[in-house]
């Protein structure tokens, strides 16, 4: 599962390659040499280890004896170990005071990486191979971890009436789907709705050319889902859980849905599409709908791609946090702190409700363009509230935070972050 | 724009009487005595009109008993859910119900005194106009509002304790006409010379010009200033209102840009007629001066506003310019549009190294980018002091002036590293009002501090509880309550 296998030891090994915070990065008799850099913690340390190591090597091991967190660093080069290319398989030995209680810990930690891993495997993949059906195709994969994948394709989502997620899919050649990913466990489950757009031209509302690449990744919301539940499954999880993704591509075509369009969505609300480049929140209304009508979650999180909105707002240091009950905000909040993927709570006020009064449906979609600038990541989240109703509900518009803008420890520059699945597991795995 | 007063509960011979009516309260006795004069006509009216006192709910009633023009009931909403605070609200939607009667009576008989007055301000606040440039109205387009008495049990009493909101409304009003004024009238010089006003109100006035603030070293603000035909200012406004005078004073800082052309790097035609308020922090700060000294609050304060006009011009700074703030650092400036940071850069730097204060709190309107964020409802807040911040937070939520926190990291402030001076004064479109929150936190010398980004709460494009469209002079209330709360000793 893990592109390094990963062992805690308490004595040297003979691993030519060598990490320690006494060391100095070069070459020595035995090999490569690399200086443990601890200033932005172990997990950030394991991971700039790994990634000095030189072309071609595979194979390190981490002096980690008197350090207080040995299993982070494995943490931190296991995630920096994976890359887009078919990985090579190396192997990381950690030298540390307790080994087998490293080991221990190891165990529950390795089943968030493998989540985030997968996360980025399906992010990475460009548009014309991870069609909606081939993502679909990959999720069946995860019944083999035990998850019960269920599948509803296009036919069905028109004959039961989702008419949003069918509308925002219907020009593409793919999709749409609604997959659900299920874990029996003990009680009502915790629901995760993934928004999984495979690209996103913004539809008859097209994007301007210029960065319209980057909309590959626009399924991201959904695959951080995924992999949280993958996460769940090895890891064995005491509690049921279950993942909704809309997954489908907006595409243009003659039979695109149009800015104008009144569709009828799974929750009986009319919805006004004022622009059909906000797509992500049509899909994510009837993906909401369903884990709540079919699942009576104790929770629901959903995460998206969603808006610019939130870029301008928090950049790329935070993802935006939007929820109605203070408890699971406050819980939804320390587990992005634990796991190292911060968000930042983010207002829904009655003038962001307000604004959404359409003149012919119950709610419009958004704010049209040239009435200036909107809180446009604020009005999908008023949006997304209507089709919540009483659940305890939290929305993560996590645009700006799927792929690493700048070089960080953890992922190269422009490489997908795998941003929001073990945020995911670590939160169902604590509540 | 009418006089409050405060009268005993009696029936008026005549004018408008507005009753006030909570879901499923009992009338008052003036509200009781009302409909025994009308012949129970009133009550009739009511229960026809359907009036049951929820919030927004109104019914009028013509000519209900000799004398009486008109009875206007306004609900308040659920009994349980009326505070002092969510009181101002009910004023504001009052007023247009009763705008064009000239003498009215609020029977505010059967509620509460603090809320009472809180209706009377709501009443008061929503009433703002600013008609100076119009020459052409008719008078019956005009309200003719002129004066509320307030009927309660203790008009004495509720006198005294209005006085203090009177301050207020003086102070909200008066940033109000400074934010409207259009920019060939407010530009800098002229708005050094209005400041000059609160010194009736005991407020020391010291103004600081061109040849001044050279010698001070503010490269910043003055290369801000040196596109425009009007000479910058800087007015410090002290009030010395503790009963400790040596106590170090608390410092407000106000962005006034009078008109904001972007520069060189102009903005694009559409909307530039609103950067006239793009001094509406400047305006704040004023208004809040005013009102804090108006209501003689026992604190020290300094307020400070930078004044400029950001022109493009053969004189105007240049994109690539590096210019030298007082504090020493060097910016390089990349927008000349990003002009309101390297004013308040300045301004704050003076704040601190002549007053010494205890903490500080700037008020601009910085980024467009906020809008995008929050939207029109809350002012966004950066603070380095989470006390402060939280402080700042509640003081807003019990005016309607709220703010929402935003963040603020050594990760965001790396976005605004230059390659040739110490910073440069934009970063990139994502989390715009953040790097500018972090660009001025390198001048704040770890004082405690909040930053208000008020670009999307200073103008309303519609009509507010308290606030016709327009000019709102948000913050004035926001910190009045905050000094009033935690820092009058």
């Amino acid at each position: 599962m893990l592109p390094v296998a990963v062992r805690f030891r308490a004595a040297p090994g003979d691993v030519p390659n060598r990490a320690g915070p006494e060391l100095h990065d070069g070459f020595d008799a035995q090999g490569q040499t690399i200086r443990l850099d601890l200033i932005q913690g172990p997990e950030a340390a394991g991971a700039l280890a790994w990634a000095a190591l030189a072309e071609g090597r595979h194979a390190l091991e981490i002096d980690a004896r008197g350090l207080a967190d040995p299993v982070a660093l494995a943490a931190g080069a296991t995630l920096r170990a994976w890359s887009p290319r078919a990985t090579p398989r190396g192997t990381l030995s950690i030298l540390c005071d307790a080994p087998r209680m490293a080991a221990r810990r190891w165990a529950k930690t390795w089943p968030g990486i493998a989540g985030n891993l997968f996360a980025r495997d399906l992010v990475v993949r460009p548009a014309n191979d991870l069609t909606p059906a081939a993502f679909v195709q990959a999720l069946q994969g995860l019944s083999s971890h035990g998850l019960q994948v269920t599948v509803h394709d296009r036919a069905w989502l028109e004959r039961h009436g989702y008419g949003a997620l069918s509308a925002v899919g219907r020009a593409a050649l793919s999709g749409p789907y609604l997959v659900t990913l299920h874990w029996p466990g003990e009680g009502p489950p915790i629901a995760l709705v993934g928004k999984g757009l495979c690209f996103d031209t913004g539809g008859i509302s097209i994007k301007p050319a210029g960065g319209m690449a980057a909309m590959r990744a626009d399924m991201a919301g959904a695959a951080a889902c995924a992999g949280a539940m993958l996460a769940l499954a090895l890891g064995r999880a005491r509690r049921s859980a279950v993942a909704v993704l809309a997954i489908a591509e907006n595409t243009t075509g003659a039979d695109s849905y149009r800015p104008g369009d009144v569709l009828r969505t799974a929750r009986g609300l009319t919805v006004e599409v004022v622009d059909t480049d906000a797509e992500g929140r049509l899909a994510l209304a009837d993906a909401l709908h369903h884990a709540i009508a079919q699942h009576s979650p104790r929770a629901v999180l959903d995460a998206a791609t969603l808006t610019g909105s939130i870029v301008t707002a928090l950049g790329h240091h935070h993802a935006g946090l939007f929820s109605n009950d203070a408890t699971l905000q406050g819980a939804t909040l320390a587990a992005g702190r634990a796991a190292g993927e911060p968000l930042w709570p983010m207002p829904i006020g009655e003038r962001h409700r307000e604004d959404l009064t359409s003149a012919i449906a119950d709610l419009r979609q958004c704010m049209p363009a040239g009435l200036g600038r909107q809180p446009d990541a604020c009005h999908a989240a008023a949006f997304l509230r209507e089709f919540v109703g009483t659940t305890p509900w939290a929305h993560l518009d996590m645009a700006g935070m799927d792929r690493a803008e700048a070089d960080n420890p953890l992922a190269a520059k422009g490489m997908p972050t795998g941003f929001g699945a073990r945020l995911f597991a670590q939160l169902i795995q604590e509540h | 724009m009418p006089e409050i007063s405060f009268v005993k509960a009696a029936l008026p011979k005549a004018g408008a009487v507005v009753v006030l009516m909570a879901e499923g309260g009992e009338p008052s006795a003036l509200h009781l005595a009302l409909d025994a004069a009308s012949g129970g006509a009133v009550a009739r009216g009511l229960e026809a009109a359907g009036f049951k006192g929820s919030k927004g709910q109104s019914a009028t009633i013509w000519a209900p008993a000799p004398g009486i023009t008109k009875l206007v009931a306004v609900g308040m909403g659920p009994a349980a859910a009326l505070t002092p605070d969510s009181a101002e609200a009910v004023g504001g939607a009052t007023y247009p119900l009763i705008r064009a009667e000239k003498d009215v009576l609020l029977a505010a008989d059967g509620i509460e005194m603090p809320v009472a007055l809180r209706v009377a301000l709501g009443v008061k606040l929503r009433s703002y106009r600013f008609d100076l440039y119009r020459t052409t109205q008719k008078p019956d387009d005009l309200p003719k509002l002129a004066h509320l008495a307030v009927a309660l049990a203790e008009p004495t009493a509720a006198r005294a304790a209005y006085a203090p909101f009177r301050a207020v409304a003086e102070g909200v009003f008066m940033s109000r006409d400074l934010v409207s004024e259009p920019p060939n009238v407010l530009h800098p010089v002229e708005m050094a010379e209005r400041c000059r006003g609160l010194e009736a109100l005991g407020v020391t006035v010291e103004i600081l010009g061109l040849k001044e603030m050279k010698k001070l070293g503010f490269g910043a603000l003055l290369g801000v200033a040196m596109g425009s035909a009007i000479e910058p200012r800087m007015v410090v406004m002290k009030w010395n209102g503790s009963k400790k005078k040596t106590e170090k004073p608390i410092c407000f800082i106000g962005k006034g840009v009078t008109f904001d052309t972007g520069g060189i790097s102009i903005k694009p035609a559409g909307g530039m007629e609103d950067m006239k308020w793009d001094m509406a922090g400047a305006g704040t700060v004023v208004g809040l001066m005013a009102a804090l000294a108006g209501r003689k609050a026992r604190v020290n304060v300094v307020g400070l506003v930078g004044l400029v006009e950001n022109m493009p011009s053969g004189t105007a700074q240049r994109p690539g310019d590096v210019v030298k703030t007082a504090s020493g650092q060097t910016v390089e400036v990349i927008n000349t549009d990003a002009e309101g940071r390297l004013v308040l850069a300045d301004v704050i730097h003076y704040a601190i190294t002549k007053h010494d204060p205890k903490w500080m709190i700037d008020l601009a309107t910085l980024t467009g980018a906020i809008i995008v964020a929050l939207g029109h409802e809350h002012a966004g807040l950066f603070s380095n002091d989470d006390t402060l911040a939280a402080q700042v937070e509640a003081a807003g939520r019990a005016t309607g002036e709220l703010c929402w926190r935003l963040p603020l990291s050594d990760a965001y402030d790396k976005q605004i590293k230059s390659d040739i001076a110490d910073m440069k004064n934009v970063g990139t479109r994502a989390g715009g009002s953040i790097t500018a929150a972090q660009f001025i936190q390198r001048f704040v010398q770890g004082r405690p501090w909040v930053h208000l980004d008020i670009a999307g709460t200073a103008w309303s494009s519609k009509d507010l509880p308290t606030a016709p469209k327009g000019a709102t002079a948000f913050g004035v209330r926001l910190l009045d309550r905050l000094v009033a709360d935690h820092f009058e000793g």
